[in-house]
C-alpha cells in the first residue's frame, strides 16, 4: 500500500520575478497522510494550486500513479483523481443549492443534457453521502447547515471521483474540536481505503492527531522531511521556521515611559487572560502561528474589533477605540498586513499613499498643499531609501519591498504614541527587510513599536523583547539577549493545549 | 521605455482630445454655420442638463459606487418644481429650495442604503429610481403639470412658473455676442468647475478617490468611508436636481418622464470622461469633456440633416471607443487583478 | 373639462351607476340599467391623452347606464392579450381594445369574437371584419394643420420637418405631408429631425437648434404631435428667431394653449382630436354594436383645427375653455342614434 500515489521532481514556479517554488522534490505516498507545513509565502498554496490545475507550473514533472500528470484546469485535475477541499469551506460549496445539486455539482459542470431529473439526483446523492458516513438530508439548503456539514459536503462531493489524491487545505480552521473529530475520522478511513491524504495544517493538535508524515516547506523548497516514529513534531515546526541566526546584533536600549498597559485581555470566548506592556523606546516583537491571535491583539489595538474584556491603557487614559479614525486620533497607528489588500491605494502615486492618514496636516481650509505633500514625501522617501524614479511614480510600478517601505512611510510620516506593524517583513526582499527594520528601530525612541511577526528569525532581527503568542493568548515573554531559541519554539509548538472541547468559532 | 510605449502613452494621453478636434475640423467643413459662437453655445446649452447630471454620477463612481436614479431624480425636480409653483403658488426661490432639499434627502436615502443597509449600490438606486418614477405621478395622477390644469380634487391649478424661474433656463448673457450665453451654460461650467476643485484639490475628494481604489485601505488610515459615500451620492442627488430645476425652466411645465434617457446619456459621458487626457479613472474634468464631445457629435450629425437613429449609433460607438481607450491601452485590465 | 368630468365620471359609474332615468327610452339590452357590462383593455395608459381618453369612456359608459371595468396593461402586449381573455372570462357583454400592436391583439380580439362578444377597436387594427375601428383621423389631422400652414405661408417656403419613423400615426401624418410636398413643389424641406427620447421636447428642442443653425431660412416647421412642437418652439425661442418661423403642430393640451398664446409664439396653428369625445365614441359605437345596430366598419373621429388666433380671440386657456367655447371640439356627431344619451355637459 505504500506505492507513491505522486511524485514531484524539480518543480520550479514563479511569479514575475517572485520565485515562489524553487525545484520541489517530493512523495506523498497513498494511504498515509503527509501533513505539509510552511509559513505564509513559503509555496504552499502554489504547490497545491499546480497539482489541482490551477497554475501550470514552470519547470519539473509531477507523476500520478507513474504517468505524467500535468493538469490544464481544476476539472482535468479532478478527472485524473486529485481533489481538493479547500480551506475557505464556501469555495466547496454553493450555499444557495441543496446537498444534491453540491455532492453532483462536477456532474452538473461537467456533464451533457440540459434538464434535471430531480428524483435521480436525489438518489444517487444519497448514495455518495452514504459512501463517506455522511448521514444528511440531501434535500436541505447548504446555506443552511453547519460549517462542519458543509465541510462534509465538500469532501463528500471529492469522495464522489474515487480519488487517488485527496488534499486538505487548513480544512479545521473553522470548526470546534467535535466536529473537527467527525473529519478527523472521516480522513484516516480514506486513508484506510488506500487515498494519498496531503493534509495542509498550522494546528499542531491535528498534525499530532493525524500525520503520518510532516513536510515542512520554507522558502519554496522543502526544508525536512520527517517520517520516523515517533515523529519529531518540534524538528518539523524549526524547519518550518528556520532560523539561521543572521547577524542579529540587537543592542536593548533602556526603554522609556510606559505607553501601552494591556491587562487581563481575552481576545476570544475560552481564551486565556493576558496582560502586557509596551514602554517608550522599546521594540517588542510578537510571534505566534497563524491563527494564534496575533492580528486579533492588533486589531482590538487598532479599534477594529473590541476585546471581549479587559482593559487597554495608553498614556495613563483608556484606551478604547471604535474604530481605526480614533485609534489614530488617540496616536495608535497601524501598517496592517497583506498591504495590496489593507493598505496600498492602487490609484495613487507614491507621493498620495504617503499622506493619506494626516491629510489635514497638509491642507488649509480643506485645501491640499500639493508643495507640502510633496515635501513629506520626499523625506520621507529619503528617510526609507525607496527606490522609485520621482514622488509621483505609481505605486504599483514598484517593487514588493518599496511598496511595502511606502505603506511604513505612511506611518512614520507623522508621531505616534503606539506603532503597531503587522508582518512588515511580508512579500519583501531581504534588502528591503534590513531598511524597515532598521528604520523602525532607528525611531522608536518617542513611542511603543509592537512587530507582529510569524518567522521568527525577523522577531529575532527586530526586537528588543519578544513575546510569543498562542491559542489567542500570550504564552511566553523573552529578552532578546542571548536568547534560547529552542526554548521560545516549544512555546510556539507546545504550549497549545487541545482546544476545549466543543469550542465554537468562527 | 522605448519609442512604442511612448506613442502608445501619447495616444492614452491626447489621442480623445486629438479625436474632438478633429471631429470639430470635419464637422467645420462639412456643415455650414458650425464653426460659429452661436453653435458653439448651442452645443454647451444642450449638454448642460446631461452634463451636470453627469458630473454627479462621477462623483459617486470616484468612491466606486453608481447612482441609477439620477434620471429619475432630474424629473422628479422637474415635476415638483412645476408643481411648488403652478399647485402651491410659490415662489421661484421656494421651488429650487424644495427640489435641492428633495435631491439631498434622496441622496441620503440613497446613501444610507448602500452604506447601512449594505444593499448593493446599482440595486438601492434601481429601486431608488422606480419609486420616484412612480412618486412623480401621484399627485397629478399621472398628468404634467401646467399653468390652468385641473387638479385630482376638480379645482384648476392658477400658479405660474414665475419669470425668475424661467430665467434660469432661458435668461442669457452677454459675451462675445449680446444674449449669447444661457444661464444653464454658466451653471455646466461653474458645477464642473466646483466639483473639479472638489475632487482634485480637497483632502475630502482625495479620501473619496482613496475609498474608490481600496475601500478597506481607505477606512485602515483613518478615513469615514461611510461618511464619504453618503456625501457622494448626495452631490449626485442635487446635481440631479440642479439638471431636473434647469429642465424645468427649460420646458416651462412639468413633464411626466422617466428620465432614462438623461441617465444614459450622463453616464456615458462620465465614462466617456475616463478616457480623456488618459485619466483611466472618473474626474470631472473629463466627464465635462465627454458630455461636450457627444454635444459636438450630436449638433454636427443634426446639421447634416442624419436620422435619429444614427445619433445613438454613434453616442454607442464613442462610448465603446473611449471603453477601449481606457481599459485595453492603458493596461488598465491589469489593476483589477493587482 | 377633462378631469373634473372625470371625477364626477367616476363616482357617476362606480358610486351610483346605474344611476338616472334612462332605460325606458333605450333599446335592449340597455333597457335594464347596470345589465349590461364592457371591459375597457388597454395598452397605453400614462400621460394626458391617455388620461382624457379615459375619461370620455367613463362618462358615456355611465351616461348608457353601462358597469365598465379598465383593464390596463401598461404596454405590455401580452398582457393585454391575456386582459382579453380576462374580459371574456368575466363575462361581459362587450369590449374596447384601446391601442395595442396588431400581432399580439388579432388572435384575443378574435377569440372575443368567437364568444360571443361585441368588440371595438381603438387605433389598432385588429384585421376582423367584425369589429369595427375607431380612429382619430391623423391624416386629416395632418392635412388641416398643413392646409392652414400653406394658408399663412403660402405655396412656396423652406420647411422643417420633425418625424421619427416607425410609430404608426406619425407614419400616417407622414404620408400627408409627403403628398402636401408633391403637390406644391414649391415647399422645400432643408431639415428632418426627430426622437423620442424622454423628456421628448427637451431633446428635440436640441436637435432643432442645430437644425435652426445649419439652416437659418427656415421659415415653417411641420412638427405633426405636439411634444414634438414644443420643443421646437423652446429651439425657435432660444435663437430668437420666433418672428420669422412658424410652427404647425397636431394634438393639444392646457400646456400647448399656453405655449400657443405666449406673445409672439411662433406655434401658430395645431390640429386636434379631443380624447375625451374620441373615448364617447368608441363607447357608443359599442353600445351600436350591442344594439344590434351597424356602426360602420371605420368610425372617424373629425378633428378640429385650433389656430393661435382663435384661441386669442375667445380667451381660452385650457381644455375646459376649449370645450366649451369650440362646439367642436367638444362633441363630435359620431355614433349618435337617436336613442343615445350623451353626456351632460
Amino acid at each position: 500500500m505504500n506505492d507513491p500515489a505522486i511524485r514531484l521532481a524539480g518543480l520550479r514556479k514563479a511569479f514575475g520575478r517572485n520565485q515562489v517554488l524553487r525545484g520541489i522534490d517530493l512523495t506523498i505516498p497513498a494511504g498515509r497522510v503527509t501533513v505539509l507545513m510552511g509559513a505564509n509565502g513559503a509555496g504552499k498554496s502554489t504547490l497545491v494550486k499546480i497539482l489541482c490545475g490551477v497554475h501550470g507550473a514552470d519547470a519539473g514533472t509531477v507523476t500520478l500513479d507513474g504517468r505524467p500528470f500535468a493538469p490544464a484546469s481544476p476539472s482535468a485535475a479532478l478527472r485524473a483523481g486529485v481533489v481538493t477541499v479547500h480551506q475557505n469551506i464556501n469555495d466547496g460549496v454553493v450555499p444557495d443549492l441543496d446537498v444534491a445539486s453540491n455532492l453532483l455539482l462536477d456532474t452538473l459542470a461537467d456533464g451533457s443534457g440540459t434538464f434535471l431529473n430531480r428524483r435521480r439526483m436525489r438518489e444517487r446523492a444519497r448514495e455518495i453521502a452514504a459512501a463517506v458516513g455522511l448521514e444528511i438530508d440531501v434535500t436541505r439548503q447548504v446555506a443552511d447547515l453547519s460549517l462542519a456539514d458543509r465541510q462534509l459536503v465538500a469532501i463528500a462531493r471529492a469522495m464522489a471521483h474515487d480519488p487517488r489524491l485527496m488534499i486538505l487545505d487548513e480544512p479545521t480552521s473553522s470548526l470546534s474540536a467535535v466536529e473537527a473529530e467527525r473529519l478527523f475520522d472521516l480522513i484516516e478511513s480514506l486513508r484506510d481505503r488506500g487515498v494519498a491524504i496531503l493534509y495542509i495544517s498550522h494546528r499542531m493538535s491535528d498534525i499530532r492527531r493525524l500525520a503520518d508524515r510532516i513536510v515542512s516547506m520554507r522558502d519554496g523548497q522543502i526544508a525536512g522531511v520527517f517520517e520516523e516514529a515517533p515523529l519529531d513534531y518540534s524538528g518539523s515546526v524549526r524547519a518550518m521556521l528556520g532560523h539561521e541566526m543572521t547577524e542579529a546584533d540587537i543592542t536593548i536600549p533602556a526603554p522609556g515611559r510606559t505607553v501601552l498597559e494591556v491587562s487581563d485581555l481575552v481576545l476570544r470566548p475560552g481564551a486565556a487572560p493576558f496582560s502586557l506592556v509596551a514602554r517608550e523606546n522599546e521594540v517588542i516583537a510578537i510571534t505566534g502561528l497563524v491563527g494564534s491571535g496575533k492580528s486579533d491583539l492588533a486589531g482590538a489595538l487598532f479599534g477594529l474589533a473590541p476585546p471581549l474584556s479587559g482593559q487597554m491603557v495608553l498614556d495613563g487614559r483608556p484606551h478604547r477605540p471604535t474604530d481605526a479614525r480614533a485609534a489614530i486620533a488617540a496616536g495608535v497607528y497601524m501598517c496592517p498586513k497583506d498591504r495590496l489588500i489593507t493598505a496600498v491605494v492602487a490609484d495613487f502615486d507614491i507621493t498620495r499613499n504617503i499622506t493619506i492618514p494626516f491629510l489635514p496636516r497638509h491642507s488649509r481650509a480643506s485645501f491640499l498643499s500639493r508643495g507640502s505633500e510633496r515635501r513629506t514625501a520626499e523625506r520621507m522617501i529619503g528617510e526609507m531609501g525607496v527606490i522609485c524614479q520621482t514622488p509621483m511614480d505609481g505605486i504599483l510600478t514598484l517593487s514588493g519591498g518599496n511598496q511595502q517601505k511606502v505603506m511604513v512611510a505612511r506611518w512614520m510620516a507623522e508621531a505616534s504614541r503606539l506603532l503597531i506593524l503587522d508582518e512588515p517583513f511580508q512579500g519583501v526582499d531581504i534588502q528591503a527587510r534590513r531598511d524597515i527594520g532598521h528604520k523602525i528601530r532607528a525611531t522608536a525612541g518617542t513611542r511603543a513599536t509592537i512587530v507582529f511577526v510569524a518567522e521568527l528569525d525577523e522577531a529575532l532581527e527586530i526586537a528588543d523583547r519578544i513575546l510569543v503568542m498562542s491559542e489567542h493568548s500570550i504564552v511566553g515573554e523573552h529578552r532578546n539577549e542571548n536568547i534560547d531559541v529552542s526554548a521560545i519554539m516549544a512555546e510556539v509548538v507546545e504550549a497549545a493545549p487541545a482546544r476545549a472541547a466543543g469550542l465554537q468559532h468562527g | 521605455m522605448d519609442n512604442r510605449t511612448s506613442l502608445v502613452d501619447l495616444a492614452i494621453r491626447y489621442g480623445f482630445l486629438v479625436l474632438m478636434a478633429a471631429l470639430i475640423v470635419f464637422f467645420g467643413i462639412m456643415a455650414e454655420g458650425f464653426l460659429t459662437p452661436f453653435s458653439a453655445v448651442f452645443i454647451l446649452q444642450s449638454v448642460a442638463i446631461t452634463g451636470i447630471l453627469a458630473l454627479g454620477v462621477t462623483a459617486t463612481l470616484v468612491v466606486g459606487g453608481f447612482d441609477l436614479s439620477i434620471g429619475a431624480v432630474a424629473t422628479s425636480a422637474l415635476m415638483l418644481s412645476s408643481y411648488v409653483m403652478v399647485v402651491w403658488e410659490m415662489s421661484a426661490l421656494s421651488a429650487v429650495l424644495i427640489c435641492l432639499a428633495m435631491g439631498a434627502f434622496v441622496g441620503l436615502i440613497n446613501g444610507l442604503l448602500v452604506v447601512k443597509m449594505r444593499v448593493p449600490d446599482l440595486l438601492a438606486t434601481l429601486g431608488m429610481m422606480f419609486l420616484l418614477v412612480g412618486a412623480q405621478r401621484i399627485p397629478t395622477e399621472g398628468r404634467s403639470i401646467s399653468t390652468g390644469m385641473s387638479l385630482p380634487d376638480g379645482s384648476v391649478a392658477n400658479g405660474k412658473f414665475s419669470e425668475a424661474f424661467l430665467a434660469l433656463g432661458r435668461h442669457r448673457i452677454d459675451f462675445i455676442a449680446p444674449n449669447l450665453v444661457p444661464l444653464s451654460v454658466i451653471f455646466l461650467i461653474a458645477i464642473a468647475i466646483g466639483v473639479w476643485v472638489f475632487l482634485e484639490t480637497t483632502r475630502h475628494g482625495r479620501l473619496m478617490y482613496a475609498i474608490g481604489s481600496n475601500q478597506q485601505a481607505a477606512s485602515l488610515a483613518g478615513a469615514n468611508v461611510n461618511r464619504y459615500k453618503i456625501v457622494a451620492y448626495m452631490i449626485s442627488g442635487v446635481l440631479a436636481s440642479v439638471g431636473g430645476i434647469l429642465l424645468a425652466a427649460r420646458l416651462g411645465r412639468g413633464d411626466v418622464a422617466s428620465g432614462n434617457n438623461l441617465l444614459l446619456d450622463s453616464v456615458a459621458a462620465a465614462l466617456i470622461g475616463f478616457a480623456v487626457l488618459g485619466a483611466s479613472k472618473p474626474n470631472a474634468f473629463g466627464t465635462a469633456i465627454g458630455a461636450l464631445f457627444v454635444g459636438i457629435l450630436l449638433q454636427g450629425l443634426t446639421m447634416m440633416n442624419a436620422p435619429y437613429y444614427t445619433q445613438d449609433f454613434v453616442k454607442g460607438a464613442v462610448l465603446v471607443i473611449a471603453l477601449v481607450f481606457t481599459f485595453a491601452l492603458s493596461g488598465r485590465g491589469g489593476r483589477a487583478r493587482g | 373639462m377633462i378631469s373634473r368630468r372625470l371625477f364626477t365620471g367616476l363616482i357617476g359609474s362606480v358610486a351610483m351607476m346605474p344611476g338616472l332615468a334612462f332605460g325606458a327610452d333605450m333599446p335592449a339590452p340597455f333597457d335594464n340599467p347596470g345589465a349590461v357590462k364592457i371591459a375597457l383593455v388597454r395598452y397605453l395608459s400614462t400621460g394626458d391623452f391617455f388620461q382624457a381618453y379615459l375619461s370620455g369612456v367613463e362618462k358615456q359608459a355611465a351616461a348608457i347606464g353601462v358597469d365598465l371595468r379598465v383593464l390596463d396593461s401598461r404596454q405590455d402586449a401580452a398582457l393585454q392579450s391575456d386582459m382579453v381573455d380576462q374580459a371574456i372570462a368575466l363575462g361581459v357583454d362587450g369590449i374596447i381594445i384601446q391601442h395595442g400592436l396588431t400581432e399580439s391583439m388579432k388572435d384575443a380580439a378574435q377569440r372575443a369574437v368567437d364568444a360571443g362578444i361585441k368588440v371595438v377597436a381603438f387605433d389598432v387594427n385588429v384585421d376582423n371584419a367584425a369589429i369595427p375601428q375607431v380612429e382619430q383621423s391623423d391624416r386629416d389631422l395632418a392635412r388641416l394643420a398643413l392646409e392652414q400652414a400653406l394658408k399663412d405661408n403660402g405655396t412656396s417656403f423652406t420647411a422643417g420637418y420633425v418625424y421619427v419613423p416607425g410609430i404608426a400615426p406619425l407614419d400616417r401624418r407622414d404620408e400627408t405631408w409627403q403628398k402636401v410636398k408633391a403637390d406644391n413643389p414649391g415647399i422645400n424641406q432643408v431639415a428632418e429631425f426627430g426622437t423620442l427620447d424622454n423628456p421628448i421636447a427637451n431633446s428635440v428642442a436640441n436637435q432643432a437648434r442645430s437644425a435652426l443653425s445649419a439652416n437659418p431660412d427656415i421659415t415653417v416647421m411641420f412638427a405633426p404631435y405636439d411634444e414634438f412642437a414644443k420643443g421646437v418652439k423652446i429651439a425657435v425661442d432660444e435663437a430668437e428667431m420666433s418672428g420669422k418661423v412658424s410652427i404647425y403642430s397636431a394634438d393639444v393640451s392646457t400646456s400647448d394653449i399656453a405655449a400657443m398664446r405666449e406673445d409672439g409664439s411662433a406655434w401658430k396653428a395645431t390640429a386636434a382630436t379631443n380624447p375625451a369625445v374620441v373615448g364617447e365614441v368608441s363607447v357608443r359605437t359599442l353600445a351600436m354594436l350591442l344594439a344590434g345596430e351597424d356602426p360602420g366598419h371605420n368610425v372617424i373621429v373629425p378633428p378640429t383645427l385650433i389656430t393661435q388666433q382663435m384661441l386669442n380671440d375667445l380667451d381660452i386657456t385650457n381644455m375646459e375653455d376649449l370645450s366649451a367655447k369650440v362646439p367642436a371640439f367638444a362633441h363630435a356627431d359620431v355614433s349618435v342614434p337617436g336613442w343615445m344619451p350623451l353626456p351632460q355637459r
